[in-house]
Order: structure tokens, then sequence, then C-alpha cells
């Protein structure tokens, strides 16, 4: 019986340019956010598991600025029955190796559950590290990539995307699966979830409060540092405008 | 003193990778070892065995690298994290200097950005887009070791079902990408008649995908798969830069669009302005 689902989720800016500070770090005022759209899957796979089953809890955990709490406020509406923010400005400009230790430490806080549910990557820097590192930190296995899943006996079914095809999986608990976007679209909030939602509070934790010391946090934890950031604006060509013959030619050419 | 350049390949080895790593390894004065095997793939399912199996053969490793496919993206950071190492996901340009520090660059935000990076711990780990460089000569000839590890009884692989199409979108040459323009799954049908005689792998825009016309598996972009084939037919896809992050990096673009303003055209090399499926029609004759 699956008792307690944890899951990460980020929330990444809407805008698709972004700008940077001194320090390669990422200027997050000011900009508008949104849940990142892989985290999407992950929530609703959590709220359908919990769903499924009666006495099943969802536990919310994200680390960002303290403004993010009001847009994290809004999914308790949907169902979650505990929504964590990881958040002090120690944790700035932490890379993904900084960023698990982090959400580690917070996890280990939140004692025992039976499946870490995350995004397979986010939008803003698309590494798509975190889970792999988190499995590892906590000692669990995982599976990247899920396109569907399912409770079964004491673990879970789930879909695998792979290059070359699609893996059926089955995966012991406590396990961690990061999910694909658009595997599972947001459900949307209803009255009574709305009126459950109206007094609970996001519960905000320092890094401190997780047992986290200076040198483990942000910029000074990371294992990987930005010397060097170019804009460029993408791909742009010089269009030669033609008729089929050349396309034609073209594509022979290619075909050699 | 820790001197090897340590190379992971999956089940598709990137040879141009192999390639590189055998320079880098030349410049950074490391000694190459390739470490590979039907094992990394296919056999294990469980990505956090295959990582364990990893760590003894990472004791001398200065640098790691591997290709960024699915599952090597979810090794290597388990991997990473054992010998708490940094990593870089995902890179598209790679430089070494002769005291073997690694300069690794990958773009970020949807292509917006390029970002070069440093490890700042003792072994520095990478993946890097597959295809991203040539394929010299010699590569096929660097000798390669199969890592041998337990099977896992974590994770349990029931079945496999490979792809349709035989080639991956990944690895294609040739990509016919249709988009919104396309108007219905019989257009993509038709679309896919003609990728398939001129041997290439059809692709598609989100908003095709949200359309239901294709699979989300067909998606190329931001939140898609990114490819960069040799020649990249875009059709019926107006250009938002979310698409633009999936297939920049193709040798050749080109663009069919009704729309003559339509961006796509700024990031093509060849363009024709008219209706897809005449054009498609005309280049079907034409190339029979
Ligand atoms: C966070 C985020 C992530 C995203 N990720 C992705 C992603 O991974 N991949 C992606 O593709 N998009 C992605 N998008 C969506 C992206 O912004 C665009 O909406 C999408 O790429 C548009 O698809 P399209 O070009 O097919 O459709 P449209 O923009 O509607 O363009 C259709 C084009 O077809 C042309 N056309 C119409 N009829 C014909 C005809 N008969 N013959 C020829 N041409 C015709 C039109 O002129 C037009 O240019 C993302 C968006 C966001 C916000």
């Amino acid at each position: 019986m699956i008792k307690r689902i944890l899951v990460c989720v980020k929330l990444v800016p809407t805008a698709t340019s972004v700008e940077m500070d001194g320090q390669f770090r990422l200027k997050r005022d000011g900009t508008s956010l949104q849940l990142n759209i892989a985290d999407v899957s992950a929530l609703e796979a959590a709220l359908r598991l919990k769903a499924a089953t009666p006495d099943a809890e969802v536990v919310v955990l994200s680390m960002g600025p303290a403004k993010t709490s009001q847009t994290l406020q809004e999914l308790y509406a949907l169902g979650a029955d505990r929504v964590i923010l990881l958040s002090d400005p120690a944790l700035a400009g932490a890379d993904s190796f900084a960023t698990a230790k982090a959400l580690v430490a917070a996890i280990r806080c939140l004692g025992d559950f039976d499946c870490l549910l995350c995004g397979r990557r986010a939008i803003d820097a698309e590494t798509g590290q975190i889970p792999g590192q988190l499995a590892a930190a906590l000692g669990i296995p995982a599976v990247t990539n899920v396109q569907q899943l399912t409770a079964r006996d004491n673990g879970f079914l789930c879909q695998r995307r792979l290059e070359n095809g699609t893996a059926q999986l089955e995966i012991a608990a406590p396990c961690l699966l990061s999910v694909c976007e658009y595997t599972y679209p947001l459900r949307l909030p209803g009255i009574m979830g709305k009126r459950r939602a109206r007094d609970k509070q996001v519960e905000v934790l320092t890094a401190v409060a997780v047992g986290l010391s200076a040198e483990e946090c942000g910029l000074r934890g990371s294992k990987t540092k930005v010397i060097r950031v170019d804009t460029r604006a993408p791909g742009l060509r010089k269009c030669r405008y033609c008729e089929t013959d050349v396309l034609a030619e073209k594509i022979r050419e290619v075909q050699l | 003193m820790k001197q090897e350049l340590l190379l992971i390949q999956g089940t598709l080895p990137d040879m141009g990778l192999q390639s590189k790593a055998a320079q880098l390894a030349l410049k950074g004065h490391l000694t190459l070892r390739v470490i590979s095997g039907a094992n990394l793939e296919a056999a294990t399912a469980d990505d956090g065995a295959i990582a364990k199996a990893l760590i003894p053969q990472a004791q001398n490793a200065r640098v790691i690298l591997a290709p960024a496919t699915t599952r090597l993206r979810a090794i290597l950071p388990m991997l990473a994290w054992y010998l708490q190492a940094g990593l870089t996901a995902d890179c598209t340009h790679l430089d070494i200097s002769p005291d073997g520090t690694l300069l690794q660059t990958r773009p970020a935000f949807g292509n917006s950005l390029i970002a070069t990076i440093e490890t700042v711990s003792g072994i520095q780990m990478a993946t890097v887009r597959p295809g991203t460089f040539p394929v010299s000569e010699g590569a096929e000839q660097i000798p390669v070791e199969t890592l041998q590890e337990k099977p896992a009884q974590r994770v349990k692989l029931l079945e496999f079902v490979p792809l349709a199409d035989s080639v991956p979108l990944g690895e294609a040459k040739i990509i016919v990408a249709g988009g919104a323009g396309i108007g219905s799954s019989a257009g993509f049908l038709k679309l896919a008649d003609f990728a398939g005689r001129i041997g290439g792998v059809v692709g598609a825009s989100r908003n095709a995908v949200d359309a239901g016309y294709v699979p989300y598996s067909a998606q190329v972009g931001m939140t898609g798969i990114t490819v960069c084939p040799k020649l990249y037919i875009a059709v019926g896809i107006s250009g938002a830069v979310q698409h633009l992050a999936g297939m920049s990096g193709s040798t050749t673009v080109i663009a069919i669009n009704s729309d003559p303003k339509a961006p796509i055209f700024q990031y093509a090399d060849y363009g024709i302005v008219g209706d897809w499926e005449s054009i498609i029609d005309q280049l079907m004759e034409e190339l029979s």
C-alpha cells in the first residue's frame, strides 16, 4: 500500500530569454514563473496514485526564491497534502550537484516515502541530472523518462521512452521515477479543493533547518563553474529562395 | 595522479565522440580508455546497477565522457554522485588544456545562451549531445573494453517494444518535420511516404503533436527531442524559438511554408513559399 508520494517541482521563467547577473546566476526576480512542464506530469501522476490509494499522502517539495511560495500555495487546491519550499539566499547559483545535495537534505527531513516523482528535466537549465543524482544519494532505484505509470504490489509498473523503443519495467518501492512532459495533463482545482486550500500555508525551510552547512550550498557547494556565457541568435541562416528542382538536387546530394 | 580519459559508450556508440575523445586525450596528456558492451544499455534495466559497476573503472579517471543518450543521461548523474564529481549535461563543444582541464560548452534556455563550464572537482564529467562531432579515421581501431556488471533485482525489464521507425529520430540523416500547417493525420501519412522515399524519418512541431496528427515521440524542440541531421526539411512549421532549439544544429535546413513572413525562413538555407502539398507532390515527381 502506498503511504506517501513525494514530488519535486521547480518553477521556471515563462519568458524564453533570460538575464544573468555578474556571476552568471539567473536573475529570477521580475520574471513571471510557471510550473516546469515535465513537473506538471509528475505532480498529476502523484495525484492519480493518491486517488487510487485512499490513505496516501502527496508531499510537494520545491527549491527556489521565497516569492515562489505564492504560486506553490495553489497546489493545495489540487490535492497536495503538504507543500514545502526549501528557500535560502545561500542556495542561489547551485549547480545540479549542490541542488541535489540540498534536496536530499530536505527529503531526509520528511521521513519515509514509497515513491519520489520528478519531471525528467527543467526547461530552463535542461540538465535532467537531478533525478539520477537524487536516486544515487538516497540509495534507491530509478527509472527516468517515464511515460506511463501505475502502482503494483510493492512497487510500480512503468513505461520508459528510449531512443530506439519503449521499455516496460517493474521497479521496487521505494524508488524514483522521472516523468516526461505531456504524460498527464494537470487537473483543475475544484471548489472543494479551493476551500480546503484557503487556510493552508506553504512550509518554508531554510538551508540550516535541513542541516546544510554554508560550504555545501549554492555556488560554494557546486562542482561546476560557469566561466563564460555567450548570447547568440540561434541558428540564423541566409535563406536562398528556390524552386523544387534545387531542393531535389540538395536531397540527392545528402542521400549519397 | 589521475590520468585517464574514460569514454563510456552504450549500445548506440557515438564514433564521433570516440574520435573527439582521442584528440582530447592527446592534447590533455591523458590516456584514453573506452568501456562499452551490450550490457550497458540492453540486458540490465537497472541504471543504478550499471553506475555502481562503473565506480571501480573510474579510479584513475581525470575526465569521464559519454554520449547523452537517455540511459547514459540517467547513469552518469548516478556515477557523478558516487564519485562526488561535477557533471555537465549535453555538451555541444569540448576543449582541454595541456594540464587536463576540460572546457565544456553547452546551450541553455532553448539555445538562447551558450555557457562554457569548468569542473572544480578532481574528476571532470560531461555527457555530449550525440552526433555532435565528426567521425575521424582510426576511431574504429581504438580498443574497447566490456563492462562486467551483476544483474540487478530492483528494476526488471518486462518487455521492450522497438520503435516502428527503423531509424530513431535522433540518428536520422534526413528528417522531414511537419507542423500545424500539415492540417491532418492524413497529411502526415503523406509526409511519411515522402520521408520514406528519400530515406528520411518524420519529425513534428509541438502544435502538430498537440493537434493529434503524430505521437509525441516525433516532437522536435525544447520539450521534445534535439536533433542534428544532415538535412532538416521543415514543412508547415512557423519556426518558434522552442522548435528551433531542437533543430538549429542541423547541417542544412529547408523550409516549406505558405507564409513568406514565417520566421522559419530566417533559420533556413533554402526556402520555398507555397502550399506544402503541391510542393511535396512536385518534389516526389522530380525525385522519382
Ligand atoms: C515552454 C514551451 C515549450 C515548447 N516546446 C516546444 C517543442 O519542443 N517543440 C515545438 O515544436 N514547439 C514547442 N513549443 C511551442 C512553440 O512555441 C510553437 O507554438 C510551435 O512550435 C508552433 O508549431 P507550428 O510551427 O507547427 O505551428 P504554427 O506556429 O501554427 O505554424 C504553422 C505554420 O504552417 C504554415 N502553413 C499553414 N498552412 C500551410 C500550407 N498549406 N502549406 C505550407 N505551410 C502552411 C503557416 O504559415 C505557419 O507558419 C513550446 C512552447 C513553450 C511555451
